[in-house]
């Protein structure tokens, strides 16, 4: 479970997050709606003790990491996985490599069992064929989809998606989606999913938390957001896709 | 930032004393305006000492990973290469063609004291003490300081260094220490090399330009040079290693704002470093010198 209690953050003078709290259980997909730079991937970060608030506390599963030093985070960071909004992959490895690189740089498995999972991952992410090929030569649903692997290849308990279907076309949204979704009933994980498409809470996500200007405006399973009188909220699912 | 709300409120403040149409106000424009500059001045220092601060803590845990060496070995393998074998064209260019000009001039000028015969002594001395590795460090300055300031940069603004943190790797151990080690093992052959390029252009020159004899030439460069003279060269090579691949590294890491801030952070990668390997060189030749 992550909890993110009173959480205030500011980069120079501008006001990211006021007060912000939020509770994400085991086994549920929450997603955190808002509109473009309004700070909902800093919220992943601070989740994964990449950024520190300025005031408040991140607790993920009982333990503060609000000061934890960098070290100590690094087994806190290995109970989540992290898909990057721009995939963050190593443009320089392959496919299996990149899939591969976690479990080569921080667990001591042998080469074999290292192949195995990475092939078990390739296999879900409907990658074969593309092992061996770079990054930068594969569409971009397919470089979501191995992101979405080399997050999973650790077996972590959460996974952090930022912006998941963003950039992509109708079809691969679906496909990353349906990824999404399968991945509580096959696996029994937990999600945070950040977007700024209100199709896609409704699809994936069991609860939602709709963050403007700095502040949570709703937090409730995501049936109940259509009973939200929050203008905001009003317009938002009027126009569906928020661009502003 | 800082520096635009200033001049904002120095602007506000000097239309409203305008507006306020009391012309004896405007007595106090100017010193309004020496306090807005002193408040920017204060705020660009204040920048400045925190960058200091993060270069600082950011180099010691670049040494402090050097443990982790044996786990980093092919990273550290490929930045050798990248940095020595890669960087060799390059370095022996600037030092043959730096060579052969100093062995023109200086044997020029000797020639009015009727002194060529001490060509090979004074080409030898500026090119072991100062030019071999002062050329050198600029040259690498160029190449491997703007490559990792390009790559690093590059990997920071793709979240790839984020990446990195959030699976659980320390991206100096991985990234910075491996460039460090190789550097620090690397530019130590690369200004052996470069000093001897140097020397055998001049004495190439030396033999074709001014006709003097290559024995005369040799014989008036090893018998003379003194280990201070090697000293005052080769401690240059593991302090250039330094100032370039931390400063470059560092920039990579700070780069933020897009492409656009990936070229700000490698520019400012090469012109700090080049500015910093040119004191330096006059610090450590001073240094040594004096107490040898």
């Amino acid at each position: 479970m992550i909890e993110l209690r009173n959480v205030s953050l500011k980069y120079g003078e501008r006001e990211i997050l006021k007060n912000v709290s939020l509770t994400i259980k085991d086994n549920t997909i929450k997603a955190i709606l808002g509109p473009s730079g309004v700070g909902k991937s800093t919220i992943l970060k601070l989740m994964l003790g990449l950024i520190k608030p300025n005031s408040g506390q991140v607790i993920v599963d009982g333990t503060d990491i609000t000061c934890m030093k960098e070290r100590s985070l690094y087994s806190i960071r290995r109970k989540m996985g992290m898909v990057f909004q721009g995939n963050a992959l190593f443009d320089s490895l392959t496919i299996s490599q990149n899939l591969g690189f976690f479990l080569r740089e921080n667990l001591k498995l042998p080469e074999a069992e290292i192949s195995r999972k990475v092939a078990e991952q390739i296999q879900f992410a409907g990658l074969e064929g593309y092992e061996d090929q770079l990054p930068e030569s594969l569409s971009g649903g397919m470089r979501r989809r191995v992101a979405i692997g080399r997050a999973l290849i650790f077996k972590p308990h959460m996974i952090l998606f930022d912006e998941p279907t963003a950039g992509l076309d109708p079809v691969s949204s679906k496909k990353i989606l349906s990824l999404i979704s399968s991945l509580r009933q096959n696996n029994n994980l937990g999600a945070v999913i950040v977007t700024h498409i209100i199709d896609d809470v409704f699809y994936v996500a069991d609860s939602v938390a709709v963050l403007y200007q700095g502040e949570i405006i709703f937090d409730d399973v995501t049936e109940k957001l259509h009973e939200a009188e929050h203008p905001f909220i009003r317009s938002i699912l009027s126009d569906k896709i928020l661009e502003l | 930032m800082g520096g635009k709300n200033e001049k904002s409120t120095f602007t506000r403040m000097k239309t409203e004393l305008s507006k306020a149409s009391a012309p004896h106000l405007t007595f106090f424009m100017p010193l309004l305006f020496i306090r807005s500059m002193e408040k920017k001045l204060v705020t660009q220092l204040k920048v400045f000492f925190l960058t200091m601060q993060d270069f600082f803590l950011f180099s010691l845990r670049a040494f402090m990973a050097f443990p982790k060496m044996i786990r980093y070995w092919r990273d550290v393998l490929d930045q050798a290469t990248i940095c020595g074998r890669d960087s060799i064209p390059i370095v022996l260019v600037s030092a043959i063609s730096i060579g052969a000009l100093l062995a023109i001039e200086v044997g020029n000028l000797l020639e009015d004291f009727g002194a060529k015969t001490m060509l090979g002594r004074s080409t030898a001395l500026s090119v072991i003490r100062e030019l071999g590795p002062l050329l050198m460090g600029l040259m690498l300055s160029a190449r491997f300081g703007s490559r990792n300031g390009a790559e690093l940069g590059a990997m920071q603004i793709s979240e790839q260094i984020d990446a990195l943190r959030a699976f659980g790797t320390d991206p100096i151990a991985k990234l910075v220490m491996p460039r460090l080690l190789a550097a620090l093992i690397m530019f130590l052959p690369l200004t052996a090399l470069s000093d001897f390029a140097g020397l055998q252009s001049a004495a190439y020159m030396a033999e074709h330009y001014h006709r003097i004899d290559p024995g005369i030439f040799w014989n008036a460069v090893y018998p003379r040079l003194a280990p201070k003279d090697f000293v005052v060269g080769f401690l240059k090579a593991p302090v250039f290693a330094m100032i370039i691949t931390l400063v470059s590294c560092f920039n990579g890491f700070s780069a933020r704002g897009g492409t656009a801030g990936v070229g700000r952070s490698t520019i400012k990668g090469i012109v700090v470093s080049s500015g910093l390997v040119l004191i330096a060189n006059f610090y450590v030749s001073k240094i040594v010198l004096e107490n040898m």
